[in-house]
């Protein structure tokens, strides 16, 4: 299973070092050794970095997309029981600067490291250029160094998740797709600069290319954080409706079933037999709700089986744990099948006075039920002939659908074992073939 | 099983300090609790510093990356010494059971299981052997198929034998009690218990993978 990588609050300058030392395992030190070293490399480092700093979020920021993730791994719905972290909905107006908000410290220091930095790598370029002999004058210098301080500025303030958020809005998650996007600017760009110089003179076309994008890159820095940040909020708030209209929904759900039976079960605090009835009940009723089985089918044998060893638990307050492999379609057969357990689970809670255990296979060869109790046990010869119960409910009801049905039953306690053989053999076995070893009746 | 003369030391893992203290207060006297975590980051370092023979480990935890119990297990494995998880949830949903299994758990009980059977199955923990829940029996049942192969060694299938052992468990008999069906030692019941939960680990069988990404476990 993928972990997905978090930008680390503790961070130096983005948490990116540290995220991805926490996602690779290694260690942090290491990590930044290697990307201070890489920066080297025609400023790979650099290139790298940023690419993570914009794409990877931060750690403990909510999910992109703003919809709530209800089973990203193991620990699914459970976690709706957990009580929610205080002030849940994030407040989405107030904080200018959210994403920095969680490490103050780091940020501020980062910001001014960033700030000497970006002066040092211009302060460089500008000795290597003047050496290289390249004329670059200050008048181009300056401005440029203005402009990437302006844009570290006002992305660092939103740095968060946002920008990712919004990149995916405009389906820019693709490397092809922001080329497509690029290449379309650079053609209007070009167009608009052609009509407007009229001229063919690539001087004239330099000049005015580099004026307007001045000028779309100042208005864009202006305008970009104010946007993320309407973005932001929007996403906040969708996500915070999302929130609460399912904590509306678990609470209903809860007030109809958790906290009507605790209040039952506080009236009823002098009767442990109904408490602990109540109690089970209400944890199989929660269970059902939380942890539905996908593989289990409503409408079939197994989820009949289960019906029917509720009702007797809800019944006699014992436990019925039911475990099942396979299932099988309900028809008339494995009809009178979930009755025949439901008699013989009855019978060992009743009887037995112990947890019972129902184990239910299906199989191409047919379906078998096993019934157990842990009671005193019985000797199934000794009961009187005349008694109904057992011999009918369980055997007959088995041998009249072509299964069998047997009863072993020692001291430790009672299995009654039922087979129902699948359809094809069903029809050419005579009712009464089984082998009703010990057919008798407990009462 | 481990004899009565050494005390099996113990590291209790749930977040629910009621459920600790009851959990304490439930084990047999042999069983030694060394300490007590309620986190992924508390359960990782107790175990560390602790190194104990078991650590009984709840399934949901809170911290980490969220992914619980499995954390703790993956996190602790590089300790020295032979520490063992017995997993402990209130769940006994699919994803819970088999992913713990999977991430190296040596075995799986829900929490309503009673006192004496705890100290049973952790007292089976550290022996070396596996503790298998009726349900988790169900599941491996259902993940391997109940056809029945001759081989006894692929990991991608049950030998007959070990369906046999499987089918008693989930139908509620305890390990004497499937030894004597099957007339065998209850030192055999463990080898192949054992052995059911070694393939349940490493077996990437096709149907195992299809029957997990059914169940969304992938």
């Amino acid at each position: 299973m993928s972990v997905k990588m978090y930008r680390s609050p503790e961070r130096m300058v983005a948490g990116v070092c540290a995220g991805l030392a926490g996602h690779l395992g290694l260690r942090v030190g290491t990590v930044r050794a290697v990307m201070a070293g890489s920066c080297f490399l025609f400023g790979a480092g650099l290139v790298f970095y940023a690419w993570l700093w914009i794409l990877v979020p931060l750690a403990g920021d909510d999910d992109p997309s703003g919809t709530p993730q209800p089973a990203d791994d193991g620990a699914p719905r459970l976690k709706l029981f957990r009580p929610a972290p205080a002030g849940g909905i994030r407040a989405g107006g107030g904080a200018p600067a959210a994403g920095s908000a969680s490490a103050p410290r780091g940020a501020s220091v980062g910001l001014r490291e960033i700030l000497i930095g970006g002066a040092l790598v211009v302060l460089a370029l500008v000795l290597f250029s003047a050496r290289t002999g390249v004329n670059l004058d200050l008048g181009t210098v300056v401005p440029l160094g203005v402009i990437s301080a302006g844009a570290v500025l006002a992305w660092m303030q939103l740095d968060a998740t946002r920008r990712v958020g919004l990149l995916n809005a405009a389906k820019m998650d693709t490397p092809w797709s922001i080329a497509r996007f690029a290449a379309g600017i650079v053609l209007v760009v070009a167009g608009v600069l052609i009509i407007v110089t009229g001229s063919g003179s690539w001087a004239l076309v330099w000049a005015s290319v580099v004026a307007s994008l001045a000028v779309l890159a100042g208005v864009g820095l202006v305008l970009a954080p104010w946007a993320l940040k309407f973005w932001r909020d929007f996403q906040n708030e969708r996500a915070g409706r999302i929130r609460e209209t399912q904590r509306a929904e678990i609470a209903a759900h809860l007030h109809d079933s958790v906290l009507q039976t605790l209040a039952l079960i506080q009236k009823r605090a002098d009767s442990p037999q109904d408490v602990s009835r109540l109690a089970r009940a209400q944890e199989r009723e929660l269970r059902s709700w939380i942890y539905q089985d996908e593989g289990k089918d409503p409408g079939k044998l197994v989820a009949g089986i289960q019906a029917a060893c509720a009702e007797v638990e809800d019944l006699h307050g014992l436990p019925v744990e039911v475990v099942s492999v396979g299932d099988a379609e309900l028809d008339e057969a494995t009809r009178a099948l979930a009755q025949a357990t439901r008699e013989a689970v009855l019978n060992g809670v009743r009887h037995g006075g112990t947890a019972v255990s129902v184990y239910v296979e299906a199989a191409g060869s047919g379906v078998d039920v096993f019934v157990k109790d842990r009671g005193a046990g019985f000797d199934p010869g000794a009961v009187p002939p005349d008694r109904l119960g057992v011999r009918e409910s369980v055997v007959g009801r088995m041998q009249r659908n072509g299964g069998t049905a047997a009863i072993i039953s020692s001291t430790e306690g009672t299995e009654v074992r039922l087979h129902l053989p699948a359809r094809p053999a069903q029809a050419d076995a005579p009712a009464g073939n089984g082998k009703a070893t010990n057919g008798g009746d407990k009462k | 099983m481990t004899g009565t003369g050494q005390p099996i030391r113990v590291v209790v893992v749930d977040d629910h300090a009621i459920f600790r203290s009851g959990l304490k207060a439930d084990l047999a006297a042999d069983i030694h609790v060394l300490a007590e975590a309620a986190t992924v980051e508390q359960a990782i370092a107790a175990v560390s510093a602790h190194t104990p023979d078991v650590v009984l480990l709840d399934v949901h935890l809170p911290g980490g990356r969220g992914q619980g119990g499995r954390e703790v297990i993956a996190g602790c494995s590089g300790l020295p010494g032979q520490v063992k998880f017995l997993a402990l949830s209130v769940s006994d949903s699919a994803e819970d059971v088999v992913s713990v299994i999977r991430a190296g758990a040596r075995g799986y009980v829900t929490k309503s299981i009673s006192g004496h059977e705890i100290s049973d199955a952790v007292r089976r923990v550290a022996g070396g052997d596996a503790v298998f829940s009726p349900r988790l029996a169900g599941f491996v049942l259902d993940a391997f198929g109940t056809a029945e192969v001759a081989v006894e060694d692929e990991l991608d299938k049950l030998s007959a034998r070990e369906l046999e052992v499987m089918r008693l468990i989930a139908r509620g008999y305890s390990y004497k009690e499937v030894a004597k069906a099957l007339f065998i030692s209850i030192k055999t019941v463990e080898t192949h218990v054992s052995a059911v939960l070694r393939k349940l680990q490493l077996s990437s069988r096709h149907e195992l993978t299809r029957w997990a990404a059914d169940r969304r476990l992938l």
